[in-house]
């Protein structure tokens, strides 16, 4: 769910205007070849009048086809968000994969924010750029059209193919769902939020938009930049290394009562001869954060669940390879098989946004 | 005659500015062929030399908002 948010947010704040930028000369060549149609349509004896009249921009006529592309460019990206899902889920990761999947995917990020910025020609190879032949296809189709709602209609499919460097950074982040649902809801939630924006400009369609966009351009590549860091950063996590910047802030904000345990009372308890641990697992924490096991023995992790509805509920132990899908409300048992003195293990939620730590000390 | 040039290009910032520069193809008479490439920051142009020169495409280039900074021919 949080991620959908920031997906969403993320669409609304930035893509929206990086979309028009890459997309949005298509959509206004079949645009403003309706326009020179009505116009010709309508002046059949020349006079200024006429032409005046005939000139204005018919703005109540923009509406629908800008709507028209916009409603087939979300059908297409969540169609696509559903493919990369499932083939992100047909390749069975384990949490270190997932782990340099998501670094990976930061990296790309990253590439694209500086690429956006400008900071060297390097970082141009960051953008996918469809073979020409796909590019004359796509321009000659635009501007040749002269039916009102197959051109956009069409053009909005077809800017799959055509994605800007915030849309193909969330195509990553799809992959990295690893489910054809997570997948189609990311981009669905991404697609969406570009759409007002995008609608706004377009309808317009005044010297504004550039000028906006010159400057937008910058805060786009800023905002990339800062959710490349952070996708890097949770994959760090993930991986279980204690050099995230996430896990610290974590451990830095939660009650101290959350990060350690109480001494002598439960996580910890020998229960029917069977040595268990509990966490609790709330929305965004566990609780406790550290948490001490009896080392040299087998021991049982006991995960509770009460009303949990967010990524939290994705559990991964990455030392272990365990990665368990966790009950709305419930407990889940992970067995343990027995650890040195001193062991330290990382667990975190599947994307490395929540953790903590088991030690092995008692 | 057919000829080829290779222009740098200054100014393009995304993958639509390239297909923006492949149009020429279809603004200017004479011109054959216009393969852009955003990564490397060049447009090659193929053109009949009766039909259009250099300086006419150097234009053009200028006029969609972008400067050609060398010609390679």
């Amino acid at each position: 769910m949080v991620n959908i948010l920031i997906a969403f947010v993320t669409g609304l704040t930035t893509g929206g205007l990086s979309c028009l930028a890459v997309q949005g000369g298509l959509l206004a060549s079949s645009l403003t070849n309706q326009i020179e149609n009505d116009v010709q349509q309508q002046v059949y004896k020349p006079s200024r009048k006429r032409i005046r009249r005939a000139q204005r921009p018919a703005r109540a006529g923009m509406a629908r086809p800008i709507a028209a592309f916009l409603a087939a460019k979300l059908i297409a990206y969540t169609l696509l968000g559903l493919l990369l899902g499932w083939l992100g889920q047909m390749v069975q990761l384990s949490p270190y994969a997932r782990a340099g999947l998501q670094i990976a995917i930061g990296i790309f990020m990253l590439g694209n924010a500086l690429r956006m910025l400008n900071v060297h020609p390097i970082f141009r190879y960051f953008a996918i750029e469809p073979p020409a032949f796909i590019r004359r296809r796509l321009r000659r189709f635009a501007k040749d059209r002269e039916v009102s709602l197959a051109a956009p209609v069409f053009l909005g499919f077809l800017t799959v193919l055509i994605p800007c460097g915030v849309t193909q950074a969330m195509l990553a982040a799809a992959l990295g769902t690893g489910s054809p649902l997570g997948g189609a809801a990311l981009m669905f939630a991404f697609t969406l939020g570009t759409s007002p924006v995008f609608f706004a400009v377009a309808y317009f369609a005044t010297t504004l938009g550039q000028r906006l966009e010159r400057n937008f351009n910058r805060f786009v590549a800023i905002v990339l930049l800062l959710l490349a860091v952070y996708t890097i950063d949770t994959g760090v996590a993930l991986a279980g290394s204690p050099m995230s910047l996430t896990r610290s802030f974590n451990e830095m904000f939660a009650r101290p009562a959350a990060v350690e345990q109480p001494a002598g009372s439960p996580p910890y308890a020998a229960v029917d001869g069977e040595n268990t641990v509990t966490i609790r697992v709330l929305n965004t924490s566990y609780e406790p954060g550290v948490v001490h096991a009896p080392a040299g023995v087998p021991v049982k992790l006991r995960l509770v669940t009460e009303d949990v509805v967010s990524c939290s509920r994705a559990f991964v132990i990455p030392a272990l390879g365990v990665q368990q899908l966790l009950e709305r409300t419930g407990e889940a048992v992970i067995e343990i098989p027995p650890q040195e003195a001193g062991t330290q293990m990382a667990f975190s939620c599947s994307m490395g946004m929540f953790g903590g730590t088991l030690v092995f000390d008692l | 005659m057919s000829r080829t040039i290779t222009l740098q290009i200054d100014g393009m910032h995304c993958t639509n500015c390239a297909m923006t520069l492949e149009g020429i193809e279809d603004r200017l008479p004479g011109i054959l062929r216009a393969e852009a490439s955003y990564r490397h920051a060049r447009l090659v142009v193929e053109f009949d030399e009766s039909k259009v020169d250099e300086a006419r495409i150097e234009k053009e280039v200028e006029r969609l908002g972008y400067k050609v900074s060398a010609i390679n021919r």
